[in-house]
């Protein structure tokens, strides 16, 4: 089965999914698409509903009402689609060898047997554990252990690849090499879905972001429009003078001669920098800038541990 | 802050190429399920032990039992040759003085002096032959030279009463015949056809014997089988890779695979000692020429054999799939396996009355039907229906409980932190299945 093939619809489909558990309902309404070769971020904090929302597009829960569908239909592995999945929960058989595991997978994801074993050396080479192969992965650190269940994610090339917190347990190095992994799968054409709380990841590499919240979409679209959405554009001065009042803009803030702007109705830094010099203000910097990811986290959910916590990582 | 391009830097090392799967996705699954779950279990040195243990352990008891009977034997013929010098009185008039003499012994005039010259050395022996020897005891009195030895004195006097006995009758024949010493052959029928007696129910009663080993060996390995992917949260990832009953029947076939290893493993010395040293060994002579196999019972017991298999692995994978630990599972796995025992309270009842009450209901529960079944079929009391409706009865519950489990698998196995509710598993689409936690 080929994920994206030639239907215009979207790779993937979700459309009005609604989750109850028990008495709770921890999905409501949920509806968007993600398109074939993009990046996209599923976005929110702990409890807002991304692990179960995933599971339930790969069939692990069945959704109380509402279309979740891969390629055009619920997904089953029994399709053989080229899915790579790095759950939340994750590990793999830990009294077995590195090798052994990752051939097992291989093999269960459609190669064969000595594709799957020059694979994983190539891969255990790249991610310094070529020495590792033998080792049982109880033996691993925890983040040796990462890169080996990120290895199966993706040793059969996938389509999709759906990663539910990657870089957690990896230290920044490891996390750049993850980073460029993910980056080298996306360049292969594979559409990406990331779960994550680092948002100057999702800037870098997401194309187009959810945010999740109580189970509902708070916003969703590319990061410009989110950006854009909660908050825009700012124009930020160090000055001399007196600002002029204008339609073309709301101060935020003004304080020493350093101020920041809010302009109105799309208004450009052009049109801005020409009112200030105009009504005889001497600007010494001038610089524009978005609102960033984790300040519009911080207007969605509030100052949340787990983001605070992310965003010092 | 400005929105990055998602372009890359160079990587530092090139990533293996791509691979395209050469075959589809979803075939030989199976076949790569249980060459992993067999392989895996065999690599692993807990496994050796446990298989050896048993193996080892024969071996060191033949091997004792080989050298004690080696030691016996020789000791035995040594005491019935032994020379040495006695008396002896004879009320019952079977003792040969020709043959007592021949082998050191003198006839006593008394017990009294006998008795005395054993005290003072002077005799090593005394044997007191008392009027009937079949009723009476033999008294016998000995100079001590230690707990073996002595046992000299015991073989001498039974030697030399058997001797005399067979020489009086004046024929081995005879003697064979008045101590019971015969063999015979029976043949018995039933409508009009030669049936197999105990020779016939030997064979198909094997099944029985492999079912107790692989339920016994391989079920503490059902168990942990499921638990091991809940446990070491591989579940997820086997979940979206491959459906759980492939996973369910991989698993089960590499474990009949497994125990057929196991049993092989153990029946070899078994097989060694009574082909090789079965006379060392002193193990019971075993006319193959009376064993038959009978088709029937051969078939039935095979299936039998299947179909409880088949029930109690799905079940204790199902246990595995519900429990959120070994150690929880292990509260319910006690009981479970208590229950293939007791057919065996009512063995005698099973034999001799299968029309029992109590026989009946054992006949026909599930958890107790294998091993009833099975010891039916081999003593010839199962009739062709009961056989069928056994068979049927214990496949599709079979089939039913490997459903459940990789049912309950399926939902149970991300729930890792407390034990499943069956009933939520099996609520409508209105009600979503799955742990009671959103993330």
């Amino acid at each position: 089965m080929t994920l994206g093939g030639a239907a215009p619809e979207p790779l993937v489909h979700i459309q009005d999914f609604r989750m109850d558990f028990g008495e709770k309902t921890v999905i409501r309404d949920l509806s968007f698409d993600v398109r074939a070769g993009e990046t996209f971020g599923f976005l929110g904090s702990n409890g807002s509903g991304k692990t179960t929302t995933l599971r339930a597009l790969l069939g692990i829960y069945q959704p109380t009402a509402g279309t979740l569908h891969i390629g055009g239909k619920p997904f089953s592995p029994r399709d053989g689609a080229r899915l790579g999945y790095l759950p939340e929960e994750r590990g793999l058989y830990k009294k077995e060898s590195v090798l052994d595991v990752m051939v097992y997978f291989g093999r269960l994801k459609g190669l064969d047997k000595s594709r799957a074993r020059t694979w994983s050396r190539e891969y255990l080479d790249r991610v310094d554990l070529g020495d590792k192969a033998a080792t049982r992965l109880d033996k691993l650190s925890g983040g040796q252990q990462q890169k080996v269940q990120l290895g199966v994610t993706i040793m059969n090339d996938p389509e999709l690849l759906i990663l539910d917190e990657p870089t957690k347990g990896f230290d920044p190095v490891n996390r750049r090499l993850l980073m460029d992994i993910i980056d080298e799968q996306k360049l292969s054409g594979a559409t990406v879905i990331m779960v994550t709380h680092q948002m100057e990841e999702v800037e870098r590499l997401c194309d187009r972001v959810i945010l999740l919240k109580d189970g509902t979409a708070r916003a969703y679209g590319t990061v410009s429009e989110v950006q854009e959405q909660f908050g825009g554009t700012r124009y930020r001065l160090s000055y001399s003078g007196t600002l002029p009042a204008s339609a073309r803009y709301d101060v935020v803030s003004d304080a020493g001669g350093n101020a920041e702007l809010s302009p109105r109705g799309g208004t450009d830094e052009a049109a801005v920098l020409r009112e200030l010099i105009d009504h005889g203000v001497a600007v010494r910097s001038f610089t524009s800038a978005r609102t960033s990811l984790d300040e519009v986290f911080i207007k969605v959910y509030g100052e949340q541990p787990e983001l605070a916590e992310a965003r010092t990582r | 802050m400005t929105h990055h391009s998602t372009l890359p830097e160079a990587p530092a090392k090139a990533a293996p190429a791509p691979v395209p799967p050469r075959r589809p996705f979803a075939r030989h699954n199976l076949r790569t399920v249980i060459a992993f779950e067999f392989t895996r279990t065999l690599k692993k040195r807990g496994f050796w032990i446990a298989t050896l243990a048993i193996p080892v352990v024969i071996a060191i008891v033949f091997a004792l039992v080989y050298l004690s009977n080696s030691s016996t034997e020789a000791r035995s013929d040594a005491q019935k040759t032994a020379s040495f010098s006695f008396t002896y009185t004879d009320d019952s008039r079977l003792v040969s003085d020709t043959i007592a003499r021949a082998i050191g012994g003198t006839k006593a005039s008394d017990a009294e002096t006998a008795i005395r010259d054993v005290k003072q050395g002077r005799s090593d022996a005394y044997f007191a032959f008392p009027a009937e020897p079949a009723t009476q005891t033999v008294k016998i009195y000995g100079a001590d030279r230690g707990i073996f030895e002595n046992g000299k004195y015991d073989a001498v006097a039974k030697q030399l009463l058997t001797v005399s006995a067979q020489a009086a009758v004046g024929s081995p024949q005879l003697t064979a015949a008045a101590s019971g010493d015969v063999k015979t052959e029976a043949q018995t029928f039933k409508d009009g056809r030669l049936t197999g007696g105990i020779g016939s129910a030997i064979p198909p009663l094997m099944f029985l014997v492999i079912f107790y080993v692989s339920i016994i060996l391989l079920s503490n390995q059902m168990l942990s089988s499921t638990l091991e992917e809940k446990e070491n949260r591989v579940t997820e990832m086997i979940l979206t890779t491959l459906n759980p009953t492939t996973l369910i029947i991989g698993k089960v076939a590499a474990l009949f695979m497994v125990g057929a290893v196991q049993i092989l493993v153990l029946l070899t010395p078994v097989a060694v000692g009574f082909l090789f040293f079965r006379d060392k060994l002193a193990l019971p002579a075993l006319d193959l020429s009376t064993i038959t196999f009978e088709p029937g019972p051969m078939v039935v017991g095979a299936l039998l054999l299947l179909g409880g298999f088949t029930v109690f692995t799905g079940v204790l994978v199902a246990i595995g799939a519900v429990m959120p630990t070994t150690k929880d599972a292990g509260t319910i796995f006690g009981p479970l396996m208590a229950l293939i025992f007791v057919p065996f309270y009512a063995i005698s009842l099973i034999i001799s009355d299968p029309q029992a009450p109590i026989v009946q209901v054992f006949t026909y529960f599930p958890m107790s039907a294998p091993v009833t079944g099975l010891l039916r079929n081999a003593f010839g009391t199962l009739s062709p229906l009961e056989s069928v409706i056994i068979i049927v009865e214990l496949l599709v519950v079979g089939v039913l409980i490997l459903r459940l489990a990789a049912h309950l698998f399926r939902y149970g196995s991300i729930q890792y932190s407390g034990k499943l509710s069956i009933a939520g598993t099996f609520r409508r689409r209105g009600q979503a299945r799955g742990p009671a936690a959103g993330k």
